[in-house]
């Protein structure tokens, strides 16, 4: 009769146990990251009466969280993933946005100088046709500079959130070594588990999952090992490394992750993947740097275009045009690890061969190498790197100097800051050179067949102006005199061969005959000369970029189709991980989550169970009283 | 599945969200008539606009450099039609001068009404456009192309070259003729010769333009006419060879080496004139020779002849001038049909490039507006389907 009584007490305070584990599940049914715990109940051992074996009750096993390791696992990189992707994708869309506006985009910006060439190309004498030039130059010198510096303060903002994360995953790291310390304490005393100290960890390793993928491994001890990249240990135990940010060796504004556990610090940025830090790395290398790149190279093709043709004509008062373009030089940046002192000076020899890619130059002891910086494709380099010989690659002419010792690194970005140095030169409209330099003609009382063409300077710097007069002496040989006719050279005749003289080239084709005359003039007072107008106009719709075949145009249209692309593609990818990240996230709250009819259920078990228990102690004394009675 | 709580929460919140962010897409798509709002709406049809943006505005381009040129050229066509009217007026003079009945009085008056309508030509070779260039310049815009040296010769001091301007892809118009090419390569005589009096002819024979019987057989040179007496005639080469001789009737053909001229009136022995190869004469020597000829007076008959002869070869000179102002004049007329066409193909091409736009960006209202509402009854449907379910719970009943 006394095990009734104690059967009963044991029924009663395993279903109190039971009724408050479901009040803490209903009560943290909101609470993040919280694991639905189960009270495990088993029966006492039995004992021995006579013959028989008498139950003697029950006892609470444990409380245990109801968790999968393995589903948890992969909600956490799936959220890794989606984090990934999310912030890609906001950032994307930040450009995508600033390219979205058409009527002050860059294409039309550009468009607008083109036009403005072409109407000083209609009206060669009229000064505003030539201001309107100039302003549409500036105008267009802004733009790309907005632009440039849209993108760059991004940079920077992506480099201070760098820098905030790394913090943030030196933190939790922290947090995560200590809880390590407290589960390891507490499972060693009680050999039961702590499971609302498990539940804040597993919430801090994926709160850490956000920033950046990781992957962990259980100890028997009941502590947590968090690996993050490629396997570098972030928590042991109770101890956890710190990441730190440090300079890019050729760039110290470009933020880099360190590791610093107890070996020396190594930088893991290569590494990581995944969460805000792998969004932020993977924007600025797949879309930031190459948009900003891009944008260069536009800006570079078209003040080298403009600047080489103004230097081939006249301007208004019939002088050699000047530069209308100032643009940033070629970056040159010696790695930070480097021992030897060397250095270069790269000069863009050919903006058609020009690419938006930036390069590393290394010195293997023996030869400088050149690799992109982009792929690491190896890149032939032609010439010896100096002076004379300068190394031609991708259209640089680099010339290396200092002593470099074997392992020594350069970085080149031919394209990054050229928008950044680029102003407008000419300030008076009449310095616009609309007008060729030269003016050939054929003598009217020419016999033979032979057709002089438009003429160029083949030395601007060397160029003797003057009127020339070029004449067959024969129907095979020429003779060049200028005004006061004296010869300037003579020739042998061969039909299409450029003839040469005092800085100016001209070309004659077709069959002479002795005594034609052709007049190659000084077109000091071509005011109404529209040629080199025309061919300026000409040459910024013409494919000149990526080797002749991409326009001015053309390249911002790839520009901004890029972008488009990306965008899309990360709000694709960024919809598509939602989804596994969802389903994951319902698979895990279908094992952990709580449900709070499923409580309000139990309530109603627990609480029934927990009379009759008590009913159990009632009746065990009544059976007891009527035994008193019996005896009385 | 079981299915936790906050689960079910947090799912259709996060749907009730997506649908919100669809709708209000749509919205703002319908607010701005745009289907591509950025690049990353559609990146190829925000490339294709960027290359269609291009494409109308070299077009909107080309149609102001179309609207100067024409412009240039009407004012050049004006400019031709004025000179061609002043000629017409100067060859009624001359007409008139070469009648036997005028007197030295009367041919003095004419060589002054003669010298003003020079003045008018050489006003009208130096026009300006409308942005203050010269018309007759060529480059040189900012040279008066046209002025008397000092010799007292109407030089041009333009230069050759004619300046063209695109006004549509791969076709430019030139929007000038230089003043060389108008007034002064002017071809001389008949285009193949030229003939003239010996200015020490006693006799009255008096020479005619002459005209060709076989371009072909004429040998370049100049040649003389010569009369051995008054009815015997031979030419000469320049080395004194005779090329052909014959008897002299008045009017009658004289001819050689593929030529013909015709003599009338009484030529003296020892009259010489000459049929040389032409070059080319300007305009302004032209009408100055004219004058020069009728101030000379002529008051025997010899004088006369001379005039007379020198008159035809004028009145020659100033049909070519005026057959080279016509031609001038239809190559302008030419090149503004020209742009009269361009500029209905531009219209064309505008309007295509603006549906193509449209086609690529711009927003089909009717789809548009029939989306929004389903996407309304959607969320509407959420909204409500959410709240009654977030009414149950079991607890309702403890």
């Amino acid at each position: 009769m006394a095990d009734m009584l104690s059967t009963g007490v044991s029924g009663l305070l395993a279903f109190q146990r039971a009724l408050d584990t479901t009040s803490h599940n209903i009560a943290n049914a909101s609470t993040d990251g919280y694991s639905r715990q189960q009270v495990d109940l088993v029966t006492r051992s039995t004992e021995t009466l006579g013959n028989s074996r008498l139950g003697t009750g029950v006892d609470v096993a444990t409380v245990r969280r109801l968790y999968d390791e393995l589903i948890a696992g992969q909600a956490r990189s799936a959220g890794s993933g989606f984090r990934q992707f999310d912030t890609f994708s906001t950032y994307a869309s930040r450009i995508d946005n600033l390219f979205s506006d058409a009527a002050t985009g860059l294409a039309t910006t550009l468009q607008g100088f083109v036009s403005a060439v072409q109407t000083v190309a209609t009206t060669p004498s009229s000064v505003p046709a030539r201001q309107v030039l100039l302003s549409q130059a500036q105008s267009l010198v802004n733009r790309l500079k907005s632009y440039d510096g849209s993108l760059a303060s991004i940079n920077s903002q992506i480099s201070s959130q760098l820098q905030s994360e790394a913090t943030s995953i030196s933190t939790l790291a922290g947090n995560i070594a200590n809880l390590n310390g407290k589960i390891i304490a507490a499972q060693g005393s009680s050999q039961q588990p702590p499971n609302d100290l498990l539940d804040q960890r597993d919430k801090l390793v994926g709160d850490l999952a956000t920033h950046v993928n990781v992957s962990t491994l259980a100890q028997s001890d009941g502590g947590l090992s968090v690996f993050i990249g490629t396997g570098q240990a972030l928590v042991i135990g109770a101890d956890a490394a710190k990441i730190a940010t440090a300079g890019d060796q050729f760039d110290p504004t470009s933020v880099r992750f360190v590791l610093q556990g107890t070996g020396p610090a190594t930088d893991i940025t290569d590494a990581l993947v995944g969460g805000t830090v792998g969004g932020l790395l993977q924007f600025r290398n797949q879309m930031l740097d190459p948009a900003r790149n891009s944008i260069g190279q536009t800006a570079v093709t078209l003040a080298t275009l403009v600047n080489t043709q103004q230097a081939a004509g006249l301007d208004l008062r019939g002088q050699i045009g000047k530069a209308l373009f100032a643009v940033g030089a070629v970056n040159v940046l010696p790695s930070s690890h480097n021992l030897g002192n060397a250095g270069a000076t790269a000069t863009r020899s050919d903006v058609a061969a020009l690419t938006t890619a930036d390069y590393q130059l290394l010195y293997d002891g023996a030869n400088w190498q050149m690799t992109r910086a982009d792929n690491g494709a190896a890149v032939t380099l032609a010439g010896n790197g100096t002076n004379v010989s300068p190394f031609v690659a991708d259209g640089l002419s680099i010339v290396v100097s200092g002593t470099p010792q074997a392992g020594d690194r350069l970085l080149l970005q031919p394209t990054r800051g050229v928008v950044a140095g680029m102003s407008i030169l000419l300030t008076q409209p009449e310095k616009i050179a609309a007008a060729a330099p030269l003016l050939t003609s054929a003598a009217a009382a020419n016999t033979g067949s032979a057709t002089i063409d438009a003429g160029q300077l083949s030395g601007p710097a060397v160029w003797v102006r003057g009127n020339y007069a070029l004449s067959f002496t024969t129907a095979t040989t020429w003779q060049v005199t200028d005004a006061s006719n004296a010869v300037v050279v003579t020739g042998a005749y061969s039909a299409g061969a450029p003839v040469t003289f005092n800085g100016v080239q001209v070309v004659i084709s077709g069959v002479p005959a002795a005594g034609d005359r052709f007049q190659v003039n000084d077109n000091v007072s071509g005011t109404g000369d529209n040629r080199n107008a025309l061919q300026i106009a000409s040459l910024l719709n013409k494919p000149v970029l990526n080797g002749g075949s991409v326009s001015l145009g053309d390249n911002v249209g790839r520009l901004i189709s890029d972008i488009g692309v990306q965008t899309s593609q990360a709000q694709a990818g960024r919809d598509a991980q939602q989804i596994v990240m969802n389903d994951a996230n319902s698979a895990l709250s279908s094992v952990n989550g709580v449900n709070l009819d499923e409580e309000a259920a139990n309530l109603m078990r627990f609480q029934q169970a927990y009379q009759a228990a008590a009913k159990i102690i009632g009746v065990a004394n009544t059976v007891f009283q009527s035994l008193l009675d019996a005896t009385r | 599945m079981r299915l936790s709580t906050s689960a079910i929460y947090q799912l259709k919140v996060q749907n009730l969200l997506e649908q919100q962010a669809a709708l209000s897409k749509t919205q703002s798509q319908i607010a701005t008539g745009k289907r591509v709002q950025t690049p990353a709406d559609d990146p190829v049809a925000a490339a294709q606009l960027s290359k269609l943006a291009d494409t109308q505005a070299q077009a909107e381009q080309f149609g102001k450099n179309s609207a100067l040129v024409t412009n240039r050229l009407q004012t050049e066509e004006q400019a031709l039609a004025d000179a061609h009217a002043v000629l017409q007026r100067t060859r009624e003079l001359v007409l008139q001068a070469n009648t036997a009945t005028l007197s030295d009085g009367d041919r003095t008056s004419i060589a002054t009404e003669l010298k003003s309508r020079l003045d008018e030509i050489m006003s009208i070779a130096n026009r300006k456009d409308a942005n203050g260039e010269y018309l007759f310049a060529g480059y040189a815009g900012g040279t008066q192309p046209f002025s008397r040296g000092q010799a007292g010769a109407v030089n041009y001091l333009g230069d050759s070259g004619a300046r063209s301007v695109p006004v549509g892809a791969g076709l430019s118009v030139q929007d000038s003729d230089t003043g060389s090419h108008v007034f002064m390569s002017i071809p001389a005589g008949n285009g193949l010769f030229t003939t003239a009096a010996g200015a020490t002819n006693t006799g009255s024979g008096v020479i005619d333009a002459g005209s060709i019987n076989s371009r072909g057989a004429w040998v370049t040179g100049a040649f003389t006419l010569g009369f051995t007496s008054g009815s015997a005639w031979q030419v000469t080469d320049s080395s004194n060879v005779v090329v052909a001789s014959g008897n002299y009737t008045s009017g009658g053909a004289i001819a050689f080496n593929g030529v013909q001229v015709s003599i009338i009136g009484a030529p003296a022995a020892g009259d010489t004139f000459t049929i040389a190869t032409a070059g080319t004469r300007d305009i302004f020597s032209t009408l100055d020779g004219i004058v020069t000829a009728l101030q000379g007076g002529a008051s025997n008959d010899a004088l006369r002849a001379q005039l007379n002869s020198s008159l035809n070869g004028s009145l020659q000179q100033l049909d070519q001038a005026t057959e080279q102002l016509l031609t001038v004049r239809s190559q302008v007329g030419a090149r503004l049909s020209t742009l009269d066409d361009a500029d209905g193909a531009r219209q064309a091409q505008l309007t295509d490039l603006q549906i193509s736009a449209g086609q690529l960006v711009g927003l089909d209202y009717a789809a548009a507006v029939s989306k929004m509402s389903q996407q309304t009854v959607a969320l509407q449907a959420a909204q409500q389907s959410f709240a009654s379910i977030a009414k149950l719970s079991l607890f309702n009943y403890l």
